[in-house]
């Protein structure tokens, strides 16, 4: 357990709060200002009467705006939810004893959608992308959906010897002139198609089972917890040659913003997150990826296309 | 009859290349833009008139009063129809 856990935990059941802090831990997010998880176990959660439409996630239903204008998250799983009022930057959490038996989806659900409302506060704002480092030393950013094929790139740029963080939960920060790609320490999970295609055996059990976890070293390449992007890549499976095609910053800013839908919640926070975005499609050279199976051969084809 | 046209207060822009990204938050809709619709967008912070908004664009593009007219009704008319722009009349 590390005693000072970049985001702070208080729970007076001393169990779960050691739990929480070795997650947060784990993550190896370290926010520019204090943030906190106020956590209470409680018996049962009343029925909300928040009048907000919800906004959905995997298990997860999300409140924002007005005319409230707190943070409500609920998991749908079980018992459990969060609340995060304008400007703070702790959350209360309440849990269920019956939540807690199901840690796994908690944290990938619940608690990382919590995580993600409060990083926001210290002006991380969440995208859906992996990044990387490649051998010449060059930082990517691969933005996209579930089905992009992220992680198993990811994956694969880490037989090759790349440095890669994140395969999917990624944070952007303003760093002086430019924007900094902040990488949530994870395994990358490969769904049996990705797992099949990169020839691998073991990793762990991730999703229940459904997919196989690998932390970049097991692959034969290094985490990079921090990359300032200067490619940024937008990728899908498509063709039967890999390619990169040049898209315009415009078109590439209408990419991220359409995968990163957070960005769209809580009012006094979405031009910040906005403005990154933007920033970084002005960053960055932009391009469309087209992932073939070309890519799974002996040769590093990304390197090849963008020598 | 005077009408008077406002970016709708959950909007959010950004601009990028001169062009520029627009985003509801009502709808969680978000719009493309080009430079133009981009200053017509900044303009409206305010509530203008058409007519003011035309000035807006024969001010910085080479264009007949004409031509500026039938692009900003059209802007307005997308705008209206996007939920993008409030309408009031200050008659």
């Amino acid at each position: 357990m590390t005693a000072s856990p970049p985001v702070g935990v208080a729970c007076r059941d001393a169990e779960v709060a050691s739990w929480l802090a070795d997650w947060l831990s784990g993550m190896r997010l370290e926010p520019p200002v204090p943030l906190a998880l106020d956590v209470h176990i409680v018996e049962n959660l009343p029925a909300d009467d928040d009048p907000r439409e919800p906004f959905l996630q995997p298990l997860v239903e999300i409140r924002s705006g007005a005319p409230l204008d707190d943070v409500r998250i609920r998991w749908r799983a079980g018992e459990a939810r969060a609340t995060i009022a304008p400007g703070a930057r702790t959350a209360l959490v309440e849990l269920t004893r019956d939540a807690l038996r199901d840690r796994d989806r908690l944290t990938q659900t619940f608690l990382t959608a919590t995580l993600v409302f409060l990083l926001r506060r210290a002006g991380w704002h969440h995208v859906h992308a992996a990044v990387a480092r490649d051998p010449r030393g060059r930082d990517w950013l691969f933005a996209g959906d579930a089905e992009s094929g992220k992680s198993t790139t990811a994956a694969l740029l880490a037989t090759r010897g790349w440095a890669v963080g994140s395969d999917d939960l990624t944070f952007l920060a303003q760093n002086g002139n430019g924007v900094t790609a902040l990488a949530q320490r994870s395994p990358i999970a490969l769904r049996p198609g990705g797992y099949a295609l990169l020839g691998l055996a073991g990793g762990a059990a991730a999703r229940g089972g459904r997919k196989s976890a690998f932390f970049p070293e097991e692959l034969g390449g290094s985490w990079a917890g921090q990359v300032t992007p200067q490619i940024l890549a937008l990728p899908r499976v498509e063709g039967s040659l890999t390619r990169l095609e040049p898209v315009r910053p415009r078109e590439a800013l209408a990419e991220l913003v359409r995968w990163s839908a957070w960005v769209a919640l809580e009012p006094a926070l979405a031009q910040e997150h906005l403005d990154l975005l933007a920033a970084l499609a002005r960053q960055a050279r932009c391009y469309r990826l087209f992932l073939g199976p070309d890519l799974f051969g002996g040769r590093d084809v990304l390197m090849e296309l963008m020598p | 009859m005077t009408v008077r046209y406002a970016r709708h207060p959950d909007l959010r822009l950004t601009a990028l290349d001169s062009e520029g990204i627009v985003l509801h938050l009502g709808t969680r809709r978000y719009y493309s833009v080009s430079e133009s619709g981009l200053d017509l967008l900044q303009a409206l912070a305010q509530p203008r008139t058409h007519q003011e908004l035309v000035a807006v664009l024969t001010a910085k593009y080479d264009v007949s009063a004409e031509q500026a007219s039938a692009a900003a009704r059209d802007f307005l008319e997308h705008g209206r129809r996007s939920g993008m722009l409030t309408v009031e009349d200050a008659t």
